[in-house]
């Protein structure tokens, strides 16, 4: 009446999981010096990837590059983190220098000095080797051109930060959270540098601001995807995305204002990986000028090279007046100037 | 625990479920709550962000959209299996969009509706309104969350007796009379399914607040927060078990809600005999609501499919197909996650049913825990579940497992809490006679389970592969950190387009994914559920 072979057919149905595709898949070992495959996490845009390792590819045919793209360099320092017991890559490029530092000091990185690192400025690069820096992201400022011309008219584009604060932006300007974004916290401690460090000018600053933002986004690039789109007239944001998405046919431009802050790229090599020979060269490939001048035309980043011009529209670092922008202050003040922040907006 | 020795078999099924479980769900989450340390959490609790506020902030939305959620969604349900009202199969198939949301794309369709440029908002009425905020989010997480509740509660409404019913007419009860004391009560279960299943999804939701919620920071977006801005993965380890309880707090009390016994029994298989007629009045107010609900939602995707094939929208409305090439360039990722969600959708539905039966019908120690096992997932942010899989599997000795494998397996456990509330609410709708007619004639506890619950179950086990499959082809955060260059999905590649600002590669891909989920969704509901829809039609 009843057939009895069926639990087992159930138990195989659970059991499934486990099996399917339970197949072994060695990372191929170091063939010695400049061959093999490498895998590269990248925290770089979906546009440079695939064309970056293709130039790399025609430098260096003994090596295979898997790349493993995911734009969010927090995540895949996180990544790197969660595998440190069995590392699943050899490379991190891409994304400001303080997702790379932490990883150096907890010794997750391997140091290395790649000869080409010698045309890298002191200050663009980690002393012990664990990262070196290859790209420079500006802070600045997204405004929609249409809306700024009917609703702005005769007004000049803002050259400080002081000038977000006009009467008439109320509600109409979007900030990165300062809460969630990166960018938004740089945006919060450059307050602070300008001031010469009196945090209660900056707060006062910031609650002033508070007036106008219509809206604190939950991710940089939502901030200039709004501009783009009208909802909001200007905000915050980081140059480079303001350019890429200018050259895509949005309605925006860039404009730094004075006393603005900038990130460092970084590249690295992580310890433990399967192919740490040929991510050196690789790492030596990414600082050559014609790397560099790649990525600037890929991404509208500055190249750390003195001998690679910038991007059409972009500011070369002369070109800005920077702050005294101290990252060790900025990291360690974090979370008490976030809520130093969230207190003095009421929220 | 007798039984296990009159029925080895059962006993051997029990362990390895529970095996399954320890091993997928509690070793991961318990590497994610040691990741801090205690120093980790003195830390975090001395000098760490705000996470009272929060907290508040997650409890406000949770408490606003479950409740709008489940109402909305119990209305469609009635709508869909008590009136007469027409389209029935289109509002159906409506109902699923939502749950198949990718991360960010469906979310920024809404602010191209109604924020302070929107199409509508601006647009249409010249206003400019700030829905980014509160009130954006309850609006949107109440159309994310209704299909669930709706999919529960339609499940259970369907199924129960309509001779109950017919007979309060009979005894001379008015239509609403026989609503309030009849068909409410048959729906509890479903109901309060409901409102465990969408309060916990709410509070563990993060796409949606990431970007509609604005300042209006909630735990996952803060969790999030800490990692992708600040590299902060201790501090996010303590947001992630704090959620944890929360769920746990959840779950306990609706036990005490429920309690024991108090559920309405209902012979399994339904009679042929028709439900009484609904009042006209209310079949016109059922498609009224669905109507208003099903515009909303078609012009939601709408706006998506626009986008995919215009120029550059909204600055050029050209039409081109030149955004479907990122469909050819990505087509590994569509087949990735096509392969790992139709094998865990099945495995997982399998697992929650075979689970809920073992739980609701056998006496065993630990049961309880078990059981709140198979719905701790729901409270898991997503983010979490994958860091948990990251740091317990990505292990030197562990290196033969594929990763397409683990990403699958991770899917399977993620998605148990929906099959199993589904599958639970049935078996308490469902009278004890019905099996023990069956063990008592000599079958096996399994083997009554297999010929007599699992037919009667179908609409359950449906309910909770459906879901599953759209959860695990959406799910960005799980895959996050597990996926490899081999094994990319497809929410991780409209991320990436999304962040490149590409609108139009970004829609076109997200349309395509949702036009071949919805295909798979069709034929699952065909090959599982037809007999449950031809009931549902013939009604």
């Amino acid at each position: 009446m009843f057939r009895s072979s069926i639990s087992w057919r159930v138990l195989g149905a659970v059991c499934l999981a486990i099996v399917i595709g339970a197949c072994s898949s060695t990372p191929g070992g170091s063939g010695g010096g400049a061959t093999g495959t490498i895998s590269v996490y990248s925290a770089l845009n979906e546009s440079t990837n695939n064309a970056f390792i293709e130039a790399f590819q025609k430098a260096y045919p003994n090596i295979k590059v898997d790349i493993l793209p995911l734009a969010a360099a927090g995540e895949l320092q996180t990544r790197i983190r969660t595998e440190k017991s069995a590392p699943k890559a050899d490379i991190f490029i891409g994304g400001s220098s303080e997702f790379h530092d932490p990883l150096g000091t907890e010794g997750l990185l391997v140091p290395y000095q790649s000869p080409n690192a010698k045309d890298v400025d002191a200050k663009f690069k980690d002393a012990a080797g664990n990262w070196t820096g290859w790209y420079i992201g500006i802070f600045g400022i997204a405004l929609n051109k249409d809306r700024f011309a009917k609703e702005a008219a005769g007004k000049a584009k803002p050259t400080t930060w002081d000038d977000l604060l006009d009467a008439s932006y109320k509600g109409k300007i979007d900030v990165p959270d300062p809460v969630k974004t990166g960018g938004g916290y740089i945006f919060l401690a450059t307050q602070v540098f300008r001031f010469g460090g009196d945090e209660a000018k900056a707060l006062d600053y910031m609650k002033k601001l508070n007036v106008n933002v219509g809206q604190y986004v939950g991710t940089s690039p939502q901030g200039i995807e709004l501009v783009s789109q009208g909802q909001f007239l200007m905000g915050p944001n980081w140059g480079h995305d303001i350019l890429t998405a200018a050259k895509k046919g949005a309605p925006i431009e860039f404009v730094a204002p004075s006393d603005t802050a900038n990130e460092v790229g970084a590249i690295s090599i992580i310890k433990g990986g399967p192919n740490t020979e040929a991510a050196k060269s690789f790492v030596d490939w990414v600082l050559t000028k014609e790397a560099g001048a790649l990525n600037v035309s890929l991404s509208n980043r500055l190249s750390v090279r003195t001998d690679v011009p910038p991007a059409a529209g972009a500011p070369t670092l002369d070109q800005v007046k920077l702050v005294a922008y101290d990252r060790a202050w900025a990291t360690a003040n974090k979370d008490r100037l976030i809520k130093a922040w969230q207190a003095a907006i009421g929220q | 625990m007798r039984a296990f020795r009159r029925e080895p078999r059962l006993g051997i099924l029990v362990v390895l479920l529970v095996a399954l479980m320890a091993i997928f769900i509690v070793v991961p989450q318990v590497a994610v709550i040691v990741t801090p340390g205690p120093s980790g959490y003195v830390n975090f609790f001395r000098e760490g962000p705000n996470w009272l506020l929060a907290a508040r902030n997650s409890l406000v939305v949770m408490v606003l959209s479950t409740t709008t959620a489940v109402a909305l969604g119990f209305c469609y349900a009635y709508a869909i299996v008590y009136s007469q009202m027409r389209w029935k199969p289109f509002f159906r198939l409506i109902a699923i969009l939502p749950m198949l949301s990718p991360p960010f794309v469906v979310a920024a369709s809404y602010i191209l509706l109604f924020g302070p440029r929107g199409l509508i908002t601006y647009g249409v009425f010249g206003t400019s309104p700030n829905i980014l905020g509160l009130f954006g989010l309850w609006g949107v997480q109440t159309i994310a969350f209704f299909p669930y509740a709706y999919q529960l509660i339609a499940d259970v409404l369907s199924r129960s007796d309509p001779r109950l019913e017919q007979a309060a007419r009979n005894l001379g009860a008015g239509p609403f009379e026989v609503f309030r004391t009849v068909t409410l009560p048959l729906a509890r279960p479903g109901l309060v399914g409901a409102i465990l299943l969408v309060a916990i999804y709410v509070l563990e939701d993060f796409g949606n607040p990431a970007l509609i919620a604005g300042q209006y920071t909630v735990l996952p977006t803060l969790a999030y927060g800490l990692i992708s801005g600040f590299g902060d993965l201790a501090g996010a380890a303590v947001v992630s078990t704090i959620l944890l309880l929360f769920a746990l707090t959840l779950y306990v009390t609706r036990s005490r809600l429920v309690g024991r016994g108090s559920v309405v029994t209902v012979g399994g298989r339904g009679s042929s005999i028709p439900r009484p007629p609904v009042p006209r009045s209310v079949t016109w107010a059922s498609f009224g609501i669905c109507l208003v609900l099903a515009g909303l939602i078609i012009m939601v995707y709408g706006v998506l499919v626009l986008s995919a094939f215009v120029s550059a929208y909204p600055f050029d409305f050209s039409l081109t197909l030149k955004h479907f090439g990122y469909v050819g360039a990505h087509v590994t990722s569509l087949r990735n996650s096509l392969t790992f969600a139709v094998i865990a959708s099945v495995v997982c539905s399998f697992f929650a049913v075979l689970l809920a039966y073992t739980v609701q019908r056998k006496e065993w120690t630990g049961r309880r825990i078990v059981a709140f096992l198979a719905i701790a997932p729901a409270a898991i942010p997503g983010i979490f579940f994958g860091i948990g899989y990251a740091t317990a599997f990505n292990q030197a000795w562990l290196s033969w497992l594929d990763r397409g494998a683990l990403i699958t397996i991770s899917m399977i456990a993620w998605n148990i809490p929906v099959g199993y509330q589904a599958a639970t609410a049935s078996l308490q709708q469902i009278d004890r006679s019905i099996d023990e007619a069956a063990t008592s004639m000599g079958a096996s506890s399994l083997q009554a389970f297999r010929h007599v619950l699992f037919p009667i179950l179908r609409g359950a086990f449906a309910t909770g592969m459906i879901t599953a499959f759209v959860r695990a082809i959406t799910t960005l955060s799980v895959v996050i950190f597990l996926f490899t260059p081999s094994t990319v999905v497809t929410t991780i590649t409209i991320f990436q387009l999304v962040n490149d600002f590409n609108w139009g590669g970004a829609t076109a891909f997200t349309v395509s994914v949702i036009g071949m989920a919805i295909a798979v969704v069709i034929l699952m509901s065909r090959l599982t559920g037809r007999r449950v829809r031809v009931e549902v039609a013939s009604v």
